[in-house]
């Protein structure tokens, strides 16, 4: 989910008006999933995109512009592809669902939208939850149980509490007879590396490429420190099963084990899958794995707990050098995290 | 079983594992190269080891060493535990250890020895 707040702080510089479409369903293949947004500013200004560009987010524009004019919230549904892209297959051929609206820079909205960006400076998640019967009421829910607004009606704003933050990912839902997107802001996601050997370290530089908080945690001083990890978050030295238990572990965090021992890695997978820690993966061929899966299964974990070892870690690329390798394991963290939102 | 009996037992059941309510000595060691780290936890009452508890991420043997030595440990006067003598550990573990493994088996005797050393 974009920093939403952040674009709306930006545009707010120059902009008096401003139409905001968010994407509030899918259908078929499309290049961006439920929660995309795109701002149109009433002085010309563009930001975000609910496509990946072209004929849909041209439409989009215009549609924001009457927006603009009229005032009143649209809802659209767009096919991705005309029927000349169709012909030569040019086109994603899925369907959008669109939410487009005028936003009051000074009104309760954009303030939802301030207090989603504390709340995920903090490191915790938000779901804010929009009738979409009437886009003016809407819930705010954060993580740590605090409310803000409301649906309509108590039942309404009881039933969206107790669905907002299942499913990891902003999506559409029928609850209590009405229809209400459910856009969920979470943290950045988090790269738990446990083991500060040569593999980690080009996972770290890699990870914050492509979005992700780092924290590496060894037992030896002399492995973890910041010549070796110069770009890493933070550092943890210390009894790696203890520490792991102080991490939030969440469906954004991915804890990946090279460390290659099963003195650390027995305590610390059991950590990992007593949470909700959205990957965790361990380096080691699949003999190793057996046995150490074993010795999870001989605690008590179940098979299902165990399932969620990837073990070999990452994806078959043929990875050797430890970059590749690297490589490898974010690749598998991403399409995890995309099976996830499917 | 490559470690005999008394170590694969210790060490899939360690007595004396987690950590004590307000201990009246701590102390934290780590091998620097094969990772193994332990912290040790001593409640002292009339000058003896009331009881002692250990965690941490340690090898078989490790493990297996500090369960066993906070078991003898208990109701030893400080200076007995501080004392204690490194062969009757690596006995009571009744496995012939390599060269290379002897530091597992001792890293607990040494936590303990320096979370002791300013009580005595």
């Amino acid at each position: 989910m974009e920093q939403v707040y952040s674009q709306l702080e930006a545009l707010g510089k120059s902009e008096r008006r401003v139409a905001m479409a968010t994407l509030i369903g899918t259908r078929g293949a499309t290049p961006k999933k439920e929660g995309a947004k795109m701002w149109v500013g009433a002085d010309g200004q563009v930001r975000g995109s609910v496509t990946i560009g072209g004929c849909v987010d041209a439409k989009v524009i215009a549609e924001a512009e009457t927006v603009l004019s009229a005032g009143a919230a649209r809802r659209l549904s767009m096919a991705l592809g005309d029927e000349d892209a169709w012909e030569i297959g040019l086109s994603c051929g899925g369907t959008v669902e669109l939410l487009v609206e005028q936003l009051d820079l000074e009104g309760a909205l954009v303030r939802m939208y301030r207090r989603i960006a504390g709340e995920i400076e903090q490191g915790r998640a938000a779901c804010l939850v929009r009738s979409l019967r009437d886009p003016a009421q809407s819930l705010l829910l954060l993580q740590g149980g605090e409310s803000e607004g409301t649906l309509g009606t108590p039942e309404l704003d009881r039933a969206a509490r107790e669905i907002a933050f299942a499913r990891g990912a902003s999506r559409s839902e029928t609850i209590a007879g009405e229809e209400a997107f459910f856009e969920l802001h979470t943290p950045r996601p988090h790269l738990v590396l446990v083991g500060a050997g040569h593999i980690s370290m080009p996972l770290v530089p890699l990870a914050r490429t492509l979005g992700f908080r780092t924290t590496v945690i060894d037992a030896r001083p002399r492995f973890a420190n910041r010549e070796r990890f110069p770009e890493v978050d933070e550092i943890k030295v210390g009894i790696a099963s203890e520490i792991i238990g102080q991490i939030r572990l969440v469906p954004s965090t991915a804890v990946v084990l090279t460390v290659h021992d099963y003195k650390v890695e027995v305590p610390v997978l059991k950590a990992a899958l007593a949470s909700s820690a959205g990957y965790v993966g361990m380096l080691g061929n699949k003999r190793r794995g057996k046995a150490v899966l074993e010795m999870l299964r001989e605690q008590g974990l179940s098979e299902e707990q165990l399932a969620r070892v990837h073990v070999p870690l990452g994806l078959d690329i043929g990875a050797q050098s430890a970059a590749e390798i690297a490589l490898s394991a974010l690749g598998q963290i991403i399409a995890e995290r995309g099976r996830g939102r499917e | 079983m490559i470690y005999g009996a008394v170590i694969s037992e210790h060490y899939r059941r360690p007595r004396n594992q987690g950590a004590l309510e307000s201990p009246d000595a701590v102390h934290e060691g780590f091998n620097p190269l094969c990772g193994d780290r332990l912290r040790m936890e001593v409640k002292i009452e009339g000058g003896r080891i009331a009881a002692a508890r250990f965690r941490g991420d340690a090898c078989m043997v490790a493990i297996a060493a500090a369960s066993l030595l906070t078991d003898f440990v208990r109701g030893l006067s400080i200076a007995e535990a501080a004392a204690f003598p490194r062969e009757q550990l690596l006995a009571a573990l009744e496995a012939p250890l390599r060269p290379s493994r002897l530091g597992c088996a001792t890293l607990p005797l040494e936590v303990l020895r320096a979370a002791l050393r300013e009580r005595l």
